[in-house]
């Protein structure tokens, strides 16, 4: 559903991404794991034109876009497939939770009102916010934004959603609710590409698992095999800094 | 101290404050969008207008008010008379009403002085919501017009109300060209009689009561357009 074809992104002299492949599925979960500084949000934020990149394709169905030279109109069409929840959530704060779920679907797909506040009202039920339609960002707690985030992305019904470490900004009480939320999500076939560092959600939600270095793909599979027996020995250092001691003996 | 001239005169100085306000409206009218898309250039660094905005700023804000009113008001009309003989306009430059002339200075002044209000307002919406208005797929006019100005725009009131009321008391420096407002009819009917401490007791109150007037629009426009903020009252 989506290829995506030798992405080079460079900051000045910086180069963050040396040529990435990926390719996604319809109904994939993929998570990209890796060390900060890897490329990972800059792949993510290609893919959706917040940044763009240098060199590459990104092939979705039935279009073919060069990421470089893609045109205004273009952009549109991949932003209209795409969705983006934000590490730092981002949400309109002049808005209520409600208008920042319907504001992409009245003003950037043109749905009538009516029918775009019943989508957002639905969305938000499904996270978890039925309570909240009327509240501003500024009365929410971390975990209700980025639910609100969530929503947000839900609402436009996406061929797929981009997750740029929707926890990490959250106070580690906070991130089992956002957690659970998109396991939810996943689990009604949501495509969902998530950059995270929550290994367990990696581990319970994801089909694939992908490790990034250095700007570059090291190594990918089902989250079982890289996690209990990565091929790459870069692959080997990460998780035995990530993982809790024990778990190669409790899988 | 000549009561009766104290209350009449208030009343003179008073028929001065529709010149002080057009003044004012006018300019606020030029200088509020001009200084917002100027704001925008340096922001989002626009190679040749930023830095035109930054050179005018510093000329505009290094520079007496006063001294920028003898300039446009002695180069002007030199200005307009050759323009009038170049295309044979039979019109005496001299029979244009001074507040055209205000209306230039003081737009040139407020919209240097807006340029670096908006700067700053502009800075502190983060630009993470610019990014989630892309992602879902509205149009840079759109973002900014639905999501980033009515932010802006709460962050900016109270220093636009300062320069509103700034502009205000300046608009007084217009007797220098011989301006219809209040400073300059207190003054011409205290000649008369050498009243000039009433006069300029009359003068001071006008003003009190249209900057507080002024003063305490902006305090309720600004609880309006702030009421997303209600969690940090």
């Amino acid at each position: 559903m989506l290829e995506i074809k030798n992405i080079h992104k460079s900051f000045g002299q910086n180069e963050i991404l040396k040529g990435v492949d990926l390719q996604i599925d319809k109904g994939d979960v993929v998570v990209i794991l890796g060390p900060s500084g890897s490329g990972k949000t800059t792949l993510l934020r290609c893919i959706n034109f917040l940044e763009k990149a240098d060199e590459g394709y990104a092939n979705f169905g039935d279009i073919n876009v060069h990421l470089k030279t893609a045109s205004k109109k273009q952009i549109h069409v991949i932003r209209q497939k795409t969705a983006f929840v934000f590490q730092n959530y981002n949400l309109f704060n002049n808005k209520t939770a409600l208008e920042n779920v319907t504001e992409g679907l009245i003003i950037g797909r043109k749905v009538p009102k009516a029918e775009a506040a019943e989508i957002g009202k639905k969305a938000l039920d499904k996270v978890g916010l039925s309570e909240k339609y009327d509240a501003y960002p500024s009365q929410l707690s971390g975990g209700q934004q980025q639910r609100v985030g969530i929503a947000r992305a839900v609402a436009l019904n996406p061929d797929i959603i981009l997750f740029d470490e929707p926890t990490s900004a959250l106070d580690p009480e906070l991130v089992g609710e956002v957690l659970t939320v998109m396991k939810n999500i996943a689990k009604e076939g949501t495509t969902m590409l998530v950059v995270t560092h929550e290994i367990s959600f990696a581990r319970d939600v994801a089909n694939r698992v992908v490790f990034m270095d250095g700007g570059m793909i090291v190594e990918e599979g089902p989250p079982n095999e890289i996690f209990s027996n990565p091929k790459e020995e870069r692959t080997k250092q990460f998780l035995k800094r990530v993982l809790p001691e024990d778990y190669i003996y409790y899988i | 101290m000549d009561f009766k001239f104290l209350v009449d005169t208030f009343f003179v100085a008073l028929s001065g404050v529709p010149t002080a306000l057009i003044i004012t409206i006018i300019s606020l009218l030029i200088a509020l969008p001009l200084g917002f898309l100027l704001a925008l250039t340096r922001i989002n660094q626009i190679p040749v207008l930023q830095r035109f905005a930054q050179v005018y700023v510093s000329f505009i804000r290094g520079t007496p008010v006063i001294v920028q009113i003898f300039i446009v008001y002695s180069s002007v009309p030199l200005f307009l008379t050759s323009i009038f003989e170049k295309y044979h306009i039979d019109k005496n430059v001299y029979d244009i009403n001074p507040i055209w002339y205000a209306f230039i200075v003081f737009s040139i002044n407020t919209t240097a002085i807006m340029i670096e209000i908006f700067r700053s307002a502009i800075s502190t919406v983060s630009k993470g919501q610019l990014e989630a208005a892309y992602s879902v797929g509205l149009t840079n006019v759109q973002a900014l017009r639905r999501i980033i100005i009515p932010q802006v725009l709460v962050t900016a009131l109270p220093n636009i109300c300062t320069a509103t009321v700034n502009l205000i008391k300046a608009t007084s420096l217009g007797y220098a060209m011989s301006l219809q407002e209040i400073t300059l009819r207190a003054k011409v009917a205290a000649n008369v009689g050498y009243n000039y401490v009433e006069a300029y007791i009359d003068i001071f109150l006008v003003y009190l009561i249209l900057c507080s007037l002024v003063e305490y629009l902006f305090k309720r426009y600004e609880k309006r357009l702030s009421k997303y903020k209600i969690a940090h009252a």
